[in-house]
């Protein structure tokens, strides 16, 4: 009796082997596929994303420092303590640091990555199309500058009188005495600067959200009467909710972690801590000092604790805008 | 036929010809070895240069000693130098060393040889320093600023003073005489004008509208060795010689939060901490928008060369700039200054470092020395250079030389870099008005003595 599959004497055994074999094979790479396909991505995440991260997090409960780098053995965990975080939180600046960032996220999201970035899609999405555009891609100029450019220019513009544009119409308008408005005002230019990338980020989203309401909407809302500011607060406004909580999810979570512009504006000051945000904390303690005393572990905690910070403030986010019910299917489709 | 064995010839002779340039070229590749020995300077361009490029002029007379003793190595230099920030600079080095990368020969404040010592990055000199007699034209008390732990750790590369600077056609709007304002270095020397004194002239200055509020003294704008002095000046120490520990003296840190919180709340002084060098700093002080200011001798070039070239340089300096020690603290004390010497380091990872200490040796004579203190105004290092007929030219080394029979020096040690932060921190607070003197002083005892437990003294 042959059992299936097996052959007998003088038959070829290859073709069906062969086949068996193919079968698993192909059945294999069916299987392996995707993960071949995910481990180019897969591999530079780990490498570059998923490691430092749990090297940070370990950093943070040592006090792995320029002094002791290469002499302490942070990685056992006999060295890892909560001494990091007790430090933060007791630190005589901590409140003006924590005070500082929620200035700064709360401003420059409210003016500019969602306010003006609403204004602008609103105003360039109502007017000629194509100048509507051009407006926009204007807007997106402070984006595709480098970043140490757009700051130069920023410092440039800043500038005490004669050299500073600003201070030469301030001049004009009789106002200022023509000081370096950086030193004097440092908060403005730190919300302005940042707040003229940012809010075109949003403009693109609202703008193209909008512009996918369907025009039977608004022409029914003009119809029935409707004002252009009702149409927006009961017609344009709810449609495009989602984006909207996109918009001010991602870019808190950006704010809260962005420092580069900050540091190369005010690198925290003028005076001491006065414009120094989280990030630009744990920046500092980890990788910057007159000295050189970089305190790798100090730093690494103000890093992870901002993470946290940031997931606690997606999870509101996610609570107050009802992501669970911006997600649902709509009810018709389960009719 | 004839003409076949003259090209034969020819060609033999061609072939010997080519037979010995390769079998010498060879031979030459056997017996030599060529060394590359990276060095790695932090020097602002173009006045401070010469700290990295006197390296690739000493190459070739090495090169030709090292022949001459049939030694048949040769060197080539690999020179990075650029004006990195000292905290960046630092951390380049030690991350450099940490994957086994770090430059065979290292500039650095003289600072930071504690803390490199301690974690074996740095190789200590005292036998090899002994075969090359060049080092003893050093002057002696460089020597302590790179000694650790009684070993020398570093060659000096350069000092300088730092003086308090006055602008003399600001003190002349205030009504002083060319005789008072000539005067002046003299009477802060002999401890006659005292710190108080220089913020009574400056309120006055202020109120006088004469510069702006904040413009009537400066220190440099952010954390640096400068502070010191001033620490020292009210009575402070910052090492305990017996332990080598740091050390803070809560009485003197007083006086001293004292002073600065006094210049910024009473006086209309310090509105520079937070300016930036290039936008603010510099154009304020060569602007003669500030009345008196700290700052370096290597400034005074810096000023003539970027600031002030336009006005005439140097000859405009001397007309209208003034510079004296920093005064003392109380009448009759004694004032002070603050040398930082920068310091050659040879790295643990430097495979040949006989080779490297025999290129520190011969830019440490007098005429690559001395190129760099004339080009970038800092103190010649050497024993008689003031002498040298090449050094003689600068006026302002010639004028700040006293200043170095006042100097003092920042601590070895390899915690200055918390501590110094700390204290800086409670500073700028104490000129901020966000902390009183005795918070600032709560402060800085408070950090130091978590940041650094017993590393430290408190008094």
């Amino acid at each position: 009796m042959k059992k299936k599959g097996q052959t007998g004497e003088g038959e070829l055994p290859l073709p069906i082997s062969s086949k068996a074999k193919n079968r698993t094979f192909s059945r294999l790479q069916g299987r392996l596929a995707p993960y071949a396909f995910l481990a180019p991505a897969l591999i530079v995440v780990t490498l570059f994303f998923f490691i430092p991260l749990v090297m940070v997090f370990i950093l943070s409960f040592t006090n792995l420092d320029m002094t002791n780098f290469g002499i302490l053995e942070w990685w056992r965990p006999a060295n890892w303590s909560l001494d990091n975080y007790v430090k933060i939180f007791t630190n005589r600046f901590f409140p003006k640091i924590l005070g500082n960032t929620l200035i700064y996220v709360a401003l420059t999201l409210a003016f500019f990555n969602v306010g003006m970035a609403l204004v602008i899609a609103l105003i360039t999405t109502h007017i000629n199309r194509q100048a509507g555009f051009a407006f926009r891609a204007l807007w997106l100029l402070p984006r595709i500058t480098p970043v140490v450019v757009y700051i130069m220019m920023w410092k440039a513009l800043s500038g005490p009188a004669p050299m500073g544009i600003i201070n030469n119409f301030l001049g004009v308008l009789g106002i200022g005495r023509g000081e370096y408005l950086l030193n004097t005002h440092p908060w403005v230019f730190v919300i302005l600067v940042n707040g003229f990338i940012g809010a075109s980020f949003g403009m693109i989203l609202f703008s193209s959200a909008i512009e996918a309401i369907p025009k039977d909407y608004t022409t029914a809302s003009k119809v029935d009467g409707a004002t252009t500011w009702q149409t927006i607060r009961y017609v344009i406004l709810p449609m495009i909710k989602w984006p909207l909580l996109f918009v001010t999810t991602y870019q808190t979570l950006s704010l809260l972690t962005s420092f580069e512009q900050i540091m190369l504006l005010t690198d925290g000051g003028p005076r001491l801590y006065q414009t120094e945000v989280w990030a630009l904390t744990a920046y500092h303690r980890a990788l910057t000092s007159y000295f050189g005393n970089t305190q790798w572990g100090y730093g690494s905690a103000w890093a992870v604790a901002l993470v946290v910070i940031g997931i606690i403030m997606a999870i509101i986010y996610l609570r107050v805008f009802k992501f669970g019910e911006l997600v649902e299917e709509p009810k018709i489709d389960r009719l | 036929m004839k003409k076949l064995r003259a090209k034969s010839g020819i060609m033999v002779v061609a072939l010997a010809v080519g037979l010995l340039l390769v079998g010498g070229a060879v031979s030459y590749t056997q017996e030599t070895e060529t060394i590359t020995v990276t060095v790695r300077c932090r020097a602002k361009p173009p006045m401070e240069n010469w700290r990295g490029d006197n390296f690739l002029l000493a190459t070739e007379e090495l090169n030709a000693d090292l022949k001459a003793a049939g030694d048949p190595r040769r060197v080539e230099i690999e020179l990075i130098q650029d004006n990195m920030d000292w905290g960046p600079y630092l951390s380049e080095f030690v991350l450099g060393f940490g994957a086994g990368e770090a430059p065979d020969i290292w500039l650095t404040g003289h600072e930071y040889i504690g803390a490199q010592a301690e974690a074996g990055r740095i190789i200590a000199l005292d036998e090899m320093l002994k075969e090359f007699p060049t080092f003893n034209l050093i002057i002696d008390g460089l020597w302590d600023s790179t000694t650790y732990k009684g070993k020398i750790w570093g060659i000096p590369q350069d000092a300088e003073a730092r003086p308090l600077y006055f602008n003399k056609a600001l003190l002349k709007k205030l009504g002083w005489s060319d005789a008072e304002i000539a005067a002046l270095p003299g009477k802060i020397e002999k401890g006659e004008f005292t710190l108080y004194d220089m913020l009574e002239t400056a309120k006055e200055a202020v109120a006088r509208g004469i510069v702006e509020l904040g413009n009537g003294f400066w220190t440099r704008p952010k954390n640096g060795p400068d502070f010191t002095a001033f620490y020292y000046a009210f009575g402070g120490e910052t090492i305990d010689p017996a332990t080598g520990k740091l050390v803070f003296d809560t009485a003197a840190g007083l006086k001293y939060y004292q002073f600065f919180y006094d210049a910024a709340q009473t006086y209309g002084s310090m509105g520079c901490l937070g300016l930036g060098w290039g936008e603010a700093w510099h154009p304020g002080v060569s602007g003669s928008k500030v009345l008196f200011w700290i700052g370096g001798t290597w400034q005074w070039a810096e000023w003539a060369e970027i600031y002030l070239k336009d006005l005439g340089g140097e000859a405009y300096m001397w007309e209208n700039f003034g510079f004296g020690l920093i005064p003392a603290a109380e009448k009759g004390d004694k004032p002070n200054s603050l040398t930082h010497p920068l310091a050659y380091l040879i790295s643990s990872q430097c495979k040949y470092p006989d080779l490297a200490l025999a290129l520190i040796a011969k830019v440490s004579n007098y005429g690559p020395n001395t190129r760099h203190a004339i080009a970038s105004t800092h103190l010649g290092i050497l024993k008689g250079q003031t002498e040298y007929k090449f050094y003689k030219v600068s006026r302002l080394l010639s004028e700040t030389l006293y200043m170095l029979d006042y100097t003092t020096f920042l601590p070895n040690n390899p915690y200055w870099g918390p501590y110094s932060t700390i204290t800086y921190e409670a500073l700028a607070a104490a000129v901020g008005g966000e902390f009183t003197p005795e918070e600032a002083v709560d402060f800085v005892v408070d950090g130091l003595q978590r940041e650094l437990g017993d590393k430290v003294i408190i008094r």
